[in-house]
């Protein structure tokens, strides 16, 4: 007979008790777990999203970011701009390109187009790319399709889209699945778009450099000559993207906090309840020898290891909600959202038992301080 | 040996002074000593106080010289571990765990070994008659049997000194016989036995009766000389 088997066997005492404690804690572990997967997908989403792009440097208007693009307010005079620049700072092409999104919160019925200048292959800005029927780049009446976007919509070649009441445009190429964003992307002639937002304005210019040339540099060369733009390398893209899903952990960890809160008092409840239960058991100790540190270590050991065991199924739990929860995303929009990595995984484990102890320390606390005459009811 | 000087034991209840121990002295040699006494004469007050479950208001228990009463709580916890035994009329075991490992507790919390604890649990449980009852919980032994086994535990560490408080309190006629026996012959092999008890009958047994009343230590009578045995105490 061990402590360890004697704090077990104190569980297994009081099932019930112990099954529901057990609940409170792996309810909000799997609740944080799977609140805090989303962050660790969309890193991963977003790391692989840009590991796809080519060029090296996006050019957007200042104050908007590459990851949020708007209403396209960069003038073709900056795309003239930049083209001038190409001999200077070493830069090997220029590509424009104008997004519009058609549809709503659904992403079943959500359409993304993306406008390139005229010949251009989506080739160009995703190395990746391959057609799989058709043509890869679309014809100033035609659209390549992404093969989600395809399969979704029930897109064939020859298939007419219309991107407006006034402009259609027929269906020429669709793609091989990529597995990410741009499955779910149309290709389509930037004059399209210019016409159907009748603008002539584009949402952002991706800029190629020659092999050499330092991409930080280059983007804060075309910042200082062209004022009101701001040119952003994918390390910028992903240090702004790593601060704000930062921020959303944080926002994430701390509505899973409530969970994790009331997941503890659950706990210190259910072990205080049995701590006065076996008063009497723990005096009976304290007579036979026990010191109060022994009774300390038994009940904190109890919180503990309900803390540990329902940390561990929690994180399975949270582990199986964040499958389902990829499953529907990959399905919908091409991209798993969420993720349980194993600093996650470790992360969960260390609230949970943390969790236990905290819960466990004040009736560990109780119950080692109880005057040994008062316990036995020997007053 | 264990010694009582003027142990004084004053309670607040509500705004009144209750004495539970009135300045009682005894030395206790080996050999079984029962203190006898109507309800409420503070003879479980003394046996909180000689066991260092509880602290005297005046005076001092001494065991061996060292000033128990004096003693922090962890420490006294200590000195019960290594030289007392415990067997009380009720809540005797740990509900959760076996015979065997009731008797195999102050064992562990010596640091024993496991083998050396299985083995001598076992043997002494075999020496009050329950080799047999060994794996079964509390809850499924007797009254008698959990006694036995309270018994068992007592010795798992071979203490000098062993309480009894009221051991037949709850048992049937033959099941208390068996106890008392048991622990008749724990004194017999030298070492000291405080027995606690209403039952004059009973503390008959001992070598020596201390009547208490209110507290107070009224009569020391000697019913038989202590048998020549070496004396267990340190």
């Amino acid at each position: 007979m061990e402590v360890l088997a004697l704090v077990y066997r104190n569980l297994r005492a009081r099932p019930i008790r112990s099954i529901l404690t057990l609940l409170g804690i792996v309810v909000s572990t799997a609740s944080m777990v799977l609140f805090l997967s989303f962050g660790e997908g969309l890193r991963r989403a977003l790391g692989a999203e840009l590991s796809s792009v080519g060029p090296a440097i996006l050019v957007l208007p200042q104050g908007v970011e590459a990851i949020s693009p708007g209403y396209p307010e960069l003038p073709p005079d900056t795309v003239k701009r930049l083209e001038g620049l190409a001999g200077e700072l070493g830069i090997t092409r220029v590509i424009p390109y104008v997004v519009l999104t058609r549809g709503g919160f659904d992403p079943q019925n959500t359409f993304i187009f993306q406008g390139l200048p005229d010949g251009t292959s989506p080739k160009t800005l995703y190395p990746n790319l391959a057609v799989s029927q058709g043509a890869l780049t679309p014809s100033p009446r035609g659209a390549v399709v992404g093969n989600r976007v395809a399969e979704r919509s029930n897109l064939t070649l020859g298939k007419t889209l219309r991107l407006s009441p006034r402009i259609s445009l027929e269906v020429e190429g669709i793609l091989q699945p990529a597995g990410g964003l741009s499955d779910s992307v149309i290709y389509v002639p930037a004059s399209a778009v210019h016409t159907a937002l009748d603008t002539q304005n584009y949402t952002s210019v991706a800029v190629s450099i020659r092999e050499g040339r330092k991409a930080e540099d280059v983007a804060k060369a075309i910042q200082e000559r062209i004022p009101g733009v701001s040119a952003q390398t994918t390390g910028d893209v992903l240090r702004f993207a790593e601060r704000a899903v930062r921020i959303s952990d944080l926002v994430r960890f701390g509505i899973s906090l409530v969970a994790l809160v009331v997941g503890g008092l659950l706990v210190a409840n259910t072990v205080m309840m049995s701590v006065y239960e076996r008063i009497r058991e723990f005096g009976l100790m304290r007579a036979l020898g026990a010191k109060r540190g022994f009774i300390f270590g038994l009940v904190l050991l109890e919180a503990l290891l309900l803390g540990l065991v329902g940390g561990l199924v929690g994180l399975g739990l949270g582990g199986l909600a964040s499958t389902v929860v990829n499953w529907y995303t990959v399905r919908e929009v091409g991209l798993a959202l969420s993720a349980v990595t194993f600093r996650l995984s470790l992360f969960a484990m260390l609230v949970a038992v943390v969790l236990g102890l905290l819960a466990g320390f004040l009736p560990a606390r109780t119950a080692s301080r109880i005057p040994v005459v008062e316990a036995l009811g020997r007053i | 040996m264990l010694e009582a000087i003027h142990l004084h034991k004053r309670y607040h209840q509500g705004e009144i002074d209750v004495v539970a121990v009135d300045h009682f002295s005894f030395r206790f040699p080996a050999g079984l000593t029962a203190i006898v006494g109507p309800s409420g004469s503070g003879k479980t007050t003394l046996l909180n106080l000689l066991a260092g479950f509880d602290v005297p208001t005046e005076g001092e228990v001494r065991l061996d010289g060292t000033v128990l009463s004096r003693l922090p709580e962890d420490a006294r916890s200590e000195v019960r571990l290594k030289h007392m035994g415990f067997v009380f009329q009720q809540w005797n075991l740990v509900p959760t765990l076996t015979a065997l490992e009731n008797v195999a507790f102050p064992m562990m919390l010596a640091g024993v070994g496991q083998r050396e604890r299985q083995a001598r649990a076992a043997a002494l449980l075999e020496s009050v008659g329950l080799g047999k009852r060994a794996h079964h919980l509390p809850n499924k032994l007797s009254g008698g049997e959990q006694q036995r086994v309270a018994i068992a535990r007592s010795l798992a560490l071979n203490p000098p000194i062993v309480f009894a408080d009221e051991p037949t309190g709850n048992l049937d006629s033959a099941s208390g016989a068996r106890v008392v026996e048991l622990l008749t012959a724990q004194a017999r092999e030298g070492r000291t036995v405080i027995l606690v008890s209403h039952d004059l009958e009973l503390a008959r047994k001992a070598e020596r009766i201390l009547y208490l009343r209110d507290g107070r230590l009224i009569q020391v009578e000697e019913v038989r000389p202590t048998p020549e045995v070496p004396d267990k105490t340190i």
